[in-house]
């Protein structure tokens, strides 16, 4: 039988037997955080706190790129959209993301060409059929994204293309949860990591981290079953008091993880400091062009600087972003703040958590 | 700050344009029969009971795997008269075609749209057409209106659904969505998904007839199952429970909407209806559909409760339960 890696993942049997395994183990009452947003969709759409036992809270971490981009740069993108000749690339989600005057979709709306792709290659193929306009990429991604940002600059440079940019705002995983860490107040007793910055990064790059804190962690896949079994490690390891690192995703992560992609990405950028929407700059938490491939930096050929911008009056996405509030703790959350009219970007993007929490519950 | 302004967002078919509708132009022409809001009007004139329905298409790219813009429009307006318990009899057809666009194009849209009308044994009995100057509109856009006759003592609407109601689908969902999607420049998906695109008024002249008691029929077009699901919710004043495992996708729909984060619930269908049906009767409906040559795949899904009025639950495959909200944000531009 061949095996189609949903199904098997999301069996009723098999997921109500670790859900009693999970019961049995829990005694403590637990603070796990999800650091992706694509856990924290999953754990919204099969409904999985409704059958975790009631000590048991899921906070959702700064793993929704989307979430985590600075203010500032969405000011940029939106200054992009409004220079003439420039087409505007983008992933759906930044389009509604308010920045401080505007939106990417007012913007669109008004008439600035601001274009929704898929990936980076869909901006090159724009550039290729429209060499008389300059064509930006909203670059907004974790080390998942940032190889194929990366392959994409590479492919520019073989065409001669040269009016294709892009603007960086890539993040880096493990710099964040080590500033969570050291947030005061942050109390977390276990990390769901992300699967498919791990597949990327191996386990490897977790385990400074981990050995810093010795925080249980435990690497997941995105189905039901990979989320209910790294809960009970999580849980056994607390209730053990044995943390550790565990791989319960090893069918697609390593502990070196995908070489040629790091290989590709450490090629074109080199690690930066970066600013966190709700925790503010990281030390090397991002990545820039390198000297040599930054004709593609959007930010130098337009002399784009955006001055740091105040986050909306009111909005608690960063700390819903460090688990230090819940949606519902936010005053603004299903009053003025709303998937149609959102004011923080957790309430825009499909994996932000005020948008998940405000959508299935 | 702007002022503001008409975004994609009004037309998903999901909140922003269920807020457009009653607080923009329900207010505005206020009226017993639109206030229904069901998918066509159902008129009472002279005795005679008539459902009237209009819809526009402006689907891109308009030819697509499995049918085109022209069958689409036929479809789309005979299913919306079937919805309210009618026989569909005449349409009228609108052409609002961009200069520059192939006569063979047109004429093969032309051509599949005589076509459904025949199938579905319905007269194109007027129209209009404009051309308008090239980058004024995308191609084509095509508006149908349909009229159809409501047999007497039949009363189908949004608004009746009851607690203990069985719900049936009738056959697989978001076929019609994905299909689009992946047909669409730039996402080329191997998939050999194909539109839904059908008539569905012989299916609901087979479940009218046999006397079995029928609430509800609704088309989950845009906005998808969920965001149907809510508004007959609404409408009903009624809780609805959805059982997961026994929702039907086919596995390379459920493939793709895995790949691209979309939830097949809120992709959209054009040849599917949902029949909420007195528990006595459902298991017979539920055969009538299956005999229909577009129902084989039908279901039943779930049920209406007298709890969580206007809310709709998902029992998960996990056994965990989640809300079903109305779509929220465009999934996917122009889809019909």
């Amino acid at each position: 039988m061949a095996l189609k890696y949903i199904e098997e993942y999301r069996n009723g049997t098999l997921a109500r037997a670790l859900v009693k395994k999970i019961h049995f183990a829990s005694k403590k009452k637990l603070r796990l955080m999800e650091v992706c947003g694509t856990h924290t969709m999953s754990i919204f759409r099969h409904g999985i706190r409704s059958v975790l036992p009631a000590g048991i809270t899921l906070l959702s971490g700064p793993g929704c790129p989307v979430c985590v981009t600075a203010q500032k740069d969405i000011d940029a993108f939106v200054e992009f959209a409004r220079l003439d000749n420039v087409i505007v690339t983008t992933f759906g989600d930044l389009i509604k993301v308010p920045g401080s005057s505007s939106t990417l979709g007012k913007e669109k709306a008004e008439g600035a060409d601001v274009r929704i792709v898929y990936s980076v290659f869909d901006a090159i193929n724009i550039a290729r059929e429209n060499k008389n306009k300059e064509v930006v990429f909203c670059a907004v991604g974790f080390e998942t994204t940032i190889p194929t940002i990366a392959a994409g600059i590479l492919m520019g440079i073989k065409e001669k293309l040269d009016n294709f940019s892009i603007y960086s705002a890539n993040k880096l995983t493990p710099p964040a949860l080590a500033a969570l860490m050291e947030t005061d107040g942050v109390k977390i007793d276990g990390f769901i990591l992300p699967g498919h910055v791990s597949v990327i990064t191996g386990t490897n790059a977790y385990r400074e981290t981990f050995e810093k804190y010795n925080i249980p962690s435990v690497i997941a896949g995105f189905e039901p079953i990979d989320i209910l079994h790294a809960v009970l490690l999580l849980i056994q390891q607390n209730e053990k008091e044995k943390p550790d690192l565990e791989n319960a995703y090893p069918r697609a992560v390593s502990d070196a993880g995908n070489i040629k992609a790091k290989k590709i990405m450490n090629k074109v950028f080199k690690v930066c400091n970066a600013s966190w929407r709700g925790i503010g700059e990281i030390p090397l938490s991002g990545m820039n062009l390198k000297k040599e491939y930054q004709k593609f930096d959007a930010a130098i050929k337009f002399g784009m600087d955006m001055p740091d911008a105040p986050e909306p009056k009111g909005c608690a996405c960063g700390k819903i972003l460090l688990g230090l509030k819940t949606p519902y703790e936010c005053a603004l959350y299903k009053k003025k703040c709303t998937p149609m009219t959102p004011v923080g970007p957790c309430m825009v993007s499909s994996e932000g958590s005020c948008a998940a929490f405000y959508r299935y519950s | 700050m702007t002022e503001e302004k008409i975004l994609l967002d009004h037309g998903s078919g999901g909140k922003a344009s269920h807020s457009m509708f009653s607080d923009l132009i329900l207010p505005l022409f206020e009226n017993p029969e639109l206030s229904k809001q069901d998918d066509g009007a159902i008129l009472n004139i002279e005795g005679t009971k008539l459902a009237f329905s209009t819809d526009s298409y402006v689907v891109d790219p308009i030819f697509f795997p499995g049918g085109n813009i022209g069958d689409l429009a036929v479809n789309g307006t005979i299913n919306d008269i079937s919805m309210c318990g009618a026989i569909p009899k005449f349409i009228s057809v609108g052409l609002i075609i961009e200069e520059g666009l192939p006569v063979k194009d047109l004429k093969i849209i032309l051509q599949t749209m005589a076509i459904a009308a025949k199938k579905a044994g319905v007269k194109i009995v007027t129209g209009d057409t404009k051309v308008v100057p090239k980058g004024k509109a995308d191609k084509i856009f095509i508006n149908t209106s349909g009229i159809g006759v409501i047999p007497p003592n039949i009363n189908v609407s949004g608004s009746n659904a009851e607690p203990g109601d069985k719900i049936i689908i009738s056959g697989t969902i978001a076929d019609h969505g994905i299909a689009i999607l992946s047909s669409r420049e730039g996402l080329k998906f191997d998939s050999k998904i194909k539109t839904d695109s059908a008539p569905l008024n012989t299916m609901v002249q087979s479940i009218i007839q046999s006397g079995c008691d029928i609430h509800v029929l609704r088309d989950p077009t845009r906005g998808g199952l969920g965001t149907t699901l809510n508004e007959i919710a609404l409408q009903s004043c009624v809780g609805i429970k959805i059982d997961e495992p026994s929702l039907p996708v086919r596995g390379a729909v459920q493939g793709t909407c895995e790949l691209l984060g979309f939830d097949p619930l809120y992709i959209a269908n054009e040849g599917k209806l949902i029949a909420f049906v007195p528990q006595k009767d459902a298991q017979k409906v539920l055969e009538i559909i299956q005999g229909d040559e577009f129902g084989r795949d039908a279901v039943i899904i779930g049920e209406v409760t007298e709890e969580t009025s206007g809310k709709v639950f998902l029992q998960t495959k996990i056994g965990g339960v989640r809300i079903i909200d109305m779509l929220t944000g465009e999934q996917l531009p122009r889809i019909c």
